[in-house]
């Protein structure tokens, strides 16, 4: 039982006590899962995660991190948040929010200056991240002045940098071109085969199985409507219908099945 | 719509824009601070110290000259830090009408400083007399605040950020202050991003910025909203700093380091006061 990362128990959570978003949730995510949340926009993805990451804390129900109550007291303890920020790295949503330094240099070394780590293994993790990355042609830009799929390869790599157990993405694939996606799938799942915790938060299907094992189903009522083997849960087209995870309508490309999204109004071509 | 209906609102709109521009260079890009210049070069505890000496023996003088002699030097030192001469005179001088016009005009004159008379006009029938020693306090604290912002815009302009805030904790500011100070900066930051993000918006579904009473509504709500959604963002960057083990105390990757350089110029800095504040006393 002690490889469980993270349990939640019927947790609830909403913003200023008055939206829901977060209604019940249950999970056991444990050590070297790679799992996937995916839902419709506002089925409260984005909050598990900031839970996950101990930055909101349940309302009602419990949420424990490797064995120990995740809440707002327990993390007020400096030696505690320090410990739990070294073992879980968060890739938020927003690139624009998460990149807050002048250079992107300064970006990538402040996780790991903030949580002590010393300053020539910093260097040296600056090092290899900005190349896994390849943004090390970029680490004197200013970080708002970079493109969106160079925001995101600097906002992994200052998390890559922490080099935390438990790597939380939120949508990390959203809008970007189609090489920039494969590089960080294959980075994805090259951190989990080393043994990391992967949590993605996602929408787009086609690369969930790549991204995932283990599949959770966020619904519109912001509990967990379904939720097992990825097979299993992507080959019910029935449920992911219901759920606006796909549109009915998908056709066949190249011998291979497609499912692409369409607006009501949008002429097929 | 006419051009002529146009132009002004555009010219609004462009004014916005360049202020927005500029709030967001002075606060993030710490372009000049990358300078390879004499300021650049020295480290930032040294550069503080000093700093601080000139601006408490400008508060102590009281000859206009005096100061005028620590203002030149001001000037020498941005151009020995590779600051364009122009863009420091705006960076200063943008400033120094904020803090003085609403003091200075007034007490130039006779119903608030008495004195011997040096100018006199009529207004309306009324009397308007510029006293000799309003004047020469007017000129007097012109001065002083010259010098005063042309010092604290040359620290700045030439220090990171990262690094001030870090002199700031060496010098024991307490870490809540330092992190307000941090948050301050990433919100002038995030205002001046948004400001300028809402005007694109607008000029692109509207074309020119709006005449219609229906546009204006839109610009006044957004307006409004910016504050609130720049509140919004600025809580959202806390909690990205904080996920990377932010607790308000700043760290740099390569330590301060004192050198001979920082020295000799800390001992001439203090000895330049010393200096001035003798011919003072005199
Ligand atoms: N800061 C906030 N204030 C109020 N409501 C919020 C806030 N953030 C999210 N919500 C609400 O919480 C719900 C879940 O949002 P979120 O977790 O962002 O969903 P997702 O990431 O799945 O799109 C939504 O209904 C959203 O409107
Ligand atoms: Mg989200």
């Amino acid at each position: 039982m002690n490889d469980i990362v993270f349990e939640l128990q019927d947790v609830k959570y909403s913003y200023q006590k008055k939206y829901p978003a977060l209604c019940g949730i249950d999970m056991t995510i444990r050590q070297g899962e790679k799992i996937a949340i995916i839902g419709a926009n506002g089925t409260g993805k984005s909050t598990l995660l900031h839970m996950l990451d101990g930055l909101v804390f349940p309302d009602q129900g419990r949420i424990t991190a490797f064995g120990q109550e995740l809440s707002e007291a327990a993390l007020a303890d400096e030696a505690a948040a320090w410990k739990f920020r070294s073992r879980v790295g968060f890739v938020f949503q927003s690139a624009d929010i998460q990149l807050f330094c002048p250079s992107v240099r300064e970006d990538i070394v402040f996780g790991p200056l903030q949580l002590g780590v010393a300053a020539n293994e910093v260097a040296r993790r600056l090092a290899e991240v900005a190349r896994v990355l390849d943004v090390g042609h970029l680490l004197d830009r200013v970080p708002q002045q970079l493109s969106i799929g160079e925001k995101r390869r600097v906002a992994i790599a200052s998390v890559l940098a922490i080099d935390p157990e438990v790597y939380i993405f939120d949508e990390p694939t959203a809008g970007l071109d189609p090489l920039t996606v494969r590089h960080i799938i294959d980075l994805v799942v090259q951190a989990n085969r080393r043994g990391k915790t992967i949590i993605t938060a996602i929408h787009d299907l086609h690369i969930v199985g790549e991204l995932a094992d283990t599949v959770y189903v966020f619904g519109k009522d912001k509990k967990l409507a379904r939720s097992g083997p990825v097979e299993q849960v992507l080959s019910d087209r029935a449920f992911l219908e219901a759920q606006n995870l796909v549109h009915i309508h998908g056709h066949i490309h190249e011998g291979r099945e497609h499912v692409h999204p369409h607006l009501a109004f949008e002429r097929h071509a | 719509m006419t051009r002529v209906y146009n132009r002004r609102p555009d010219f609004i709109a462009r004014s916005i824009m360049s202020a927005a521009a500029f709030v967001k260079e002075a606060t993030l890009c710490e372009e000049h601070a990358r300078y390879a210049g004499f300021l650049q070069s020295l480290d930032p505890r040294a550069k503080a110290i000093t700093f601080l000496a000139l601006l408490v023996t400008v508060a102590f003088l009281e000859q206009a000259a005096l100061i005028g002699l620590v203002y030149c030097a001001c000037l020498v030192l941005a151009w020995a830090s590779k600051i364009s001469p122009g863009y420091f005179l705006i960076r200063t001088w943008v400033f120094i009408p904020l803090f003085t016009l609403g003091i200075v005009i007034p007490a130039m004159f006779s119903f608030v400083t008495p004195g011997a008379a040096l100018a006199a006009f009529d207004i309306w029938g009324v009397r308007f007399v510029i006293t000799r020693p309003g004047f020469d306090g007017a000129v007097l604290l012109v001065a002083r605040v010259a010098a005063s912002v042309s010092l604290a815009v040359l620290l700045s302009l030439t220090t990171r950020h990262a690094e001030l805030l870090k002199v700031l904790r060496i010098f024991g500011v307490p870490q809540v202050f330092v992190l307000t100070v941090t948050m301050c900066y990433r919100y002038l930051y995030l205002f001046a991003t948004l400001v300028e993000n809402i005007f694109t918006a607008i000029r692109s579904r509207v074309g020119v910025m709006p005449q219609r009473r229906a546009g204006r509504r839109v610009v006044a709500w957004n307006i409004a909203n910016t504050w609130s959604r720049t509140t919004k963002i600025s809580e959202e960057v806390y909690l990205a700093m904080l996920s990377r083990g932010y607790t308000g105390e700043p760290r740099l990757l390569a330590g301060f380091q004192l050198r001979l350089r920082d020295l000799v110029w800390a001992l001439a800095v203090f000895v330049w006061c010393a200096g001035l504040l003798y011919l003072e006393r005199r």
